[in-house]
């Protein structure tokens, strides 16, 4: 059985350990998407987020594209009407929220936690721009491309992101008793 | 067999890694997508198992096209129509593509395992992805496809926010984190060795 990733301070089985994160996780994922569907948190934290989305990703293409502008969570072309609306799903809130959780139920310092959370947020949230931006404009060029990027491409790619935004987070957090020494053989190999 | 043994035993390099499953997505995005009739079939037959078992006054038929389902109601269009029942077109991709993406991250990872892994994770995935295309169904039959149906269905409103939240869930977090989560816990020992790695050379 192979479970020293999930290693803890203090030191427990990991084992025990491994099963503590992966149900700590699913109970604070299942709350913590609870909260987000209630009234009061869509009022007052995902409407304004994906609103504020919306207007940050029109912001950046204007650098670029002058005929781009936002409207609540409509990104619209003002050349061709073209209009890419930000919805559930859409907005990185969801990926935001496994990460959080994965973090969160994860052992280690709340320091550790806090940090890797902001950084983590940043990561996921600045691949989510892209994801809107591209998203944009394939549904300009090719709508059937639009539908396979939108509805598969980029939902398996902002998890890939999550996963390895987390896989990054747990290879800098100090492992209990010390690094363990390297297998017979095994080169130190760069991140 | 000496060079997988040593390969097993290195450090695993995460760029290394991340790459590979770029490369591989585009791939095992095209198996699932032409292989997607077989592929889903399990869970279709699990999607008529749970209707026949719980909702066999709702539906009166399951049919797999491809990719999609149709599920042949028992409920009328509405009050003043004579003939004719409701049916619900699913598309299963939208709670299947974890499949490629597990698929890519498991021949990535480079494991000796990897075909039991593909195995594994493949059966584990199909009651999620028949969870999604179920509460797919029920969500239009219950709350969009409007009070004439709705009403038909008689589901009580707790049994709507029940229906809502499993859809909500199964579309939004389910298939992109249950294909995240098999990985973690099939590579233990590479999540193990990648630990270990330093992070710079």
């Amino acid at each position: 059985m192979h479970t020293g990733a999930f290693a803890s301070v203090p030191p427990e089985s990991p084992r025990i350990a491994m099963i503590r994160f992966f149900v700590l996780f699913l109970v604070l994922l299942a709350v913590l998407f609870g909260l987000e569907l209630t009234p009061p948190v869509q009022e007052w934290f995902v409407v304004p987020w994906t609103n504020a989305l919306a207007r940050f990703s029109a912001g950046l293409v204007t650098l670029f594209d002058a005929d781009v502008a936002s409207n609540g969570k409509v990104l619209r072309s003002t050349t061709n009407n073209f209009a890419v609306s930000i919805e559930a799903g859409c907005n990185g809130v969801e990926a935001t929220l496994v990460l959080l959780a994965a973090m969160l139920a994860f052992p280690a310092s709340w320091a550790r936690k806090a940090l890797g959370l902001v950084a983590g947020i940043l990561a996921v949230q600045g691949l989510n721009v892209v994801r809107v931006i591209s998203l944009f404009y394939i549904g300009q060029w090719n709508r059937d491309v639009f539908e396979w990027a939108h509805l598969y491409v980029w939902q398996a790619l902002i998890m890939l992101d999550v996963l390895v935004v987390w896989l990054l987070w747990v290879r800098t957090l100090p492992r209990p008793g010390g690094d363990p020494p390297l297998p017979p053989g095994a080169a130190p190999a760069p991140a | 067999m000496a060079r997988s043994a040593m390969r097993s035993l290195r450090p695993p390099r995460l760029s290394a890694f991340v790459l590979a499953v770029l490369a591989w997505l585009p791939l095992s995005f095209a198996v699932w997508y032409f292989a997607a009739p077989l592929l889903l079939w399990p869970s279709v037959l699990a999607i008529e198992g749970v209707t026949a078992a719980a909702f066999h006054d709702l539906v009166r038929g399951i049919e797999q096209t491809g990719a999609t389902v149709t599920f042949t109601t028992s409920l009328r269009p509405g009050t003043g129509v004579s003939g004719g029942v409701v049916t619900v077109d699913v598309n299963l991709l939208l709670y299947s593509f974890g499949l490629p993406l597990l698929a890519a991250l498991i021949i990535a990872a480079r494991e000796t395992a990897w075909k039991r892994h593909l195995l594994v994770g493949y059966l584990v995935l199909v009651p999620f992805v028949a969870w999604g295309g179920l509460a797919d169904f029920l969500k239009n039959v219950a709350i969009t496809a409007g009070p004439q149906v709705a009403s038909q269905a008689g589901f009580s409103a707790a049994q709507r926010e029940t229906i809502a939240f499993a859809f909500q869930f199964g579309s939004l977090i389910l298939p992109a984190i249950v294909p995240a989560i098999l990985w973690v816990l099939l590579h233990r020992r590479f999540l193990e060795r990648l630990r270990a790695a330093p992070l710079v050379s």
